[in-house]
C-alpha cells in the first residue's frame, strides 16, 4: 500500500467517527457534514505528519490546530461556537486504547500484585492518554490563545 | 450617595423588577448552556455578553462544579441568584440555538420577552436512537479498522471482515443498551459499566470462536463508544483558560465513567474468561 492510499483510507475511515459521535453529542444537522471534514483532515494530516517522522503528540497537536483554525471559519459563517463540531471531529483521534489499557492495569494490579510489566503498562499508556488529549484540547483552545484574546470568536 | 459620580456609560436606569428578569434571563442562559457540555468560557462569555445586550452594566459570573452564579449590577444595585446545575447530557443543538438567541439579542433583534420566548421554545433535538446505534457500529468498525491498519509489519494487515462485523455487533448493542439506561435515568457510571460488559461479552465471543483474524482488535475497539472524549477535551480547555475548578471536576468525571467502563470489561472479562487487553 502507498501512502497516498492509506492516507485516503485513513480519512475516509476518520469522517465515520467523527459524524458518529456527532449525533451522540446531537450535534445540528447543518454542522455534521463540519464534523466529517474536521475528523478526516486532522485525522489525515496526523497520519502525513506521523509519516514524515514526527512523535505523535505534536503531530496530534498540529492536527488539532489546523482543523481549529479551519472551525473558526466556519463557525463565523454558521453563527456556532466552534467547539459545536469541531470537539466531534477530534474523536477520531482520542487515545481511548490507552486510556482503558492503563485503567485495566491498574485493576490488574490490585488483583495479581504488582509486576514491572502492569506498572509500565499502566503508566506509558496512561501518560500517552494524557499527553495526546492534552495536544487535542491546547491545539483546539489555539485561535483563542493566539488571535481572539479579548474578543469572542462568535 | 447618589450616582452621579457614576462613569458607566449613560444608560437608561433599569426598575427592579426589570433588573431582576435579565438576571433571570442571564442565569437561565448559562445554565442551558453548562448542562449541555459547553466549556465554562463559553457559558461566562454568552452570559455576560447577554446581559449587557439587555442593559445591566456589568454581569460577574461563577461557574462551580454543580451550581451556577450570577450577579448583574445596575446602577449600584447588585442582584444575586444561583441554580443548581444538573447534568442533562451534551447537546450541542441546545448550545447552538442559545448563542443564536444571545447574538440576536446582541444585534438588537430581540427585546427581554423575545428572548425569553425564544429560549424558552428551544426543545431539544435528538437524533432516532436506531440512526445513533448504526452509526456507533460503523465508527466503533472504522476504529477497528485503523487499528488493523497500524498494526506492526509482521501481522496481517489486510481487511478482517469477522472483526469489523463483530466490533459493528458488539459497538451498536452497546449504544442501544447506554440509550436503553439513559432513557431510564440511571446514574452514568451505572450506565457504562453495564454498556461495557455487553459489549465485551458479544466481541469476547469472537476470542471464544476464534473468529477472524485479530480478535483482540475487536475487543479493545467495541467500547471506544464509552470513551468521555468530550469531558477529557473541555477539562482540559477549562483548565488552560483559568477554570481550574470545573476543568478538574470534569477531569475527575471521565476518569470515572472510565473507570466504571473498565469494571465492565473486567466483569465481563472474568465471566466468559477471555482475557483480550493485557
Amino acid at each position: 500500500m502507498n501512502t497516498l492510499f492509506q492516507l485516503l483510507q485513513n480519512m475516509m475511515l476518520a469522517s465515520v467517527p467523527a459524524v458518529g459521535f456527532g449525533l451522540v453529542f446531537n450535534v445540528p444537522r447543518s454542522a455534521l457534514i463540519y464534523c466529517a471534514a474536521g475528523g478526516a483532515i486532522g485525522r489525515g494530516g496526523r497520519f502525513l505528519l506521523i509519516t514524515a517522522g514526527m512523535p505523535i503528540e505534536l503531530a496530534t497537536f498540529v492536527a488539532a490546530s489546523v482543523v481549529s483554525l479551519l472551525g473558526v471559519y466556519i463557525a463565523q459563517r454558521l453563527r456556532a461556537h466552534p467547539k459545536v463540531f469541531t470537539v466531534a471531529a477530534m474523536i477520531p483521534m482520542i487515545p481511548g486504547v490507552p486510556f482503558f489499557t492503563a485503567l485495566l492495569a491498574v485493576v490488574e494490579i490490585q488483583r495479581r500484585g504488582l509486576t514491572p510489566e502492569l506498572l509500565n503498562t499502566a503508566i506509558t499508556s496512561g501518560l500517552r492518554a494524557a499527553f495526546i488529549v492534552a495536544a487535542l484540547a491546547v491545539g483546539l483552545a489555539l485561535p483563542g490563545l493566539l488571535f481572539y484574546r479579548r474578543k469572542p470568536v462568535v | 450617595m447618589m450616582t452621579n459620580q457614576s462613569t458607566a456609560p449613560v444608560s437608561v436606569p433599569l426598575t427592579e423588577p426589570v433588573q431582576r428578569e435579565i438576571t433571570r434571563l442571564s442565569i437561565e442562559t448559562g445554565l442551558m448552556l453548562l448542562q449541555h457540555g459547553a466549556e465554562s468560557a463559553l457559558v461566562e462569555s454568552v452570559t455576560r455578553r447577554l446581559g449587557l445586550a439587555l442593559g445591566v452594566r456589568s454581569v460577574e459570573v461563577a461557574i462551580m462544579a454543580n451550581a451556577l452564579t450570577v450577579t448583574t449590577l445596575s446602577e449600584n444595585h447588585c442582584i444575586t441568584t444561583v441554580r443548581r446545575n444538573e447534568d442533562r447530557g451534551i447537546n450541542m443543538h441546545i448550545v447552538t440555538e442559545v448563542q443564536r438567541a444571545m447574538l440576536a439579542v446582541a444585534a438588537g433583534e430581540l427585546d427581554r420577552a423575545g428572548y425569553r420566548a425564544r429560549i424558552e421554545a428551544i426543545k431539544p433535538q435528538r437524533y432516532p436512537r436506531w440512526v445513533v446505534a448504526l452509526m456507533i457500529g460503523f465508527s466503533c468498525a472504522c476504529f477497528a479498522r485503523l487499528a488493523q491498519m497500524s498494526l506492526p509489519a509482521t501481522e496481517d494487515r489486510s481487511w478482517d471482515w469477522y472483526g469489523l462485523g463483530l466490533t459493528f455487533a458488539a459497538s451498536a448493542a452497546a449504544m442501544l443498551a447506554r440509550q436503553w439506561f439513559a432513557a431510564r435515568h440511571f446514574n452514568p457510571l451505572v450506565n457504562f459499566f453495564f454498556s461495557a460488559f455487553v459489549a465485551t461479552s458479544i466481541a469476547g465471543q469472537g476470542v471464544i470462536y476464534k473468529l477472524g483474524l485479530h480478535p483482540k482488535i475487536a475487543m479493545a475497539s467495541c467500547v471506544l463508544l464509552l470513551v468521555p472524549g468530550f469531558p477529557m477535551i473541555n477539562s482540559i480547555s477549562d483548565m488552560v483558560k483559568g477554570y481550574i475548578n470545573t476543568g478538574l471536576s470534569r477531569g475527575m468525571m471521565a476518569v470515572l465513567l472510565g473507570s466504571a467502563t473498565s469494571a465492565g470489561i473486567i466483569l465481563a472479562m472474568t465471566v466468559w474468561n477471555v482475557w483480550g487487553w493485557l
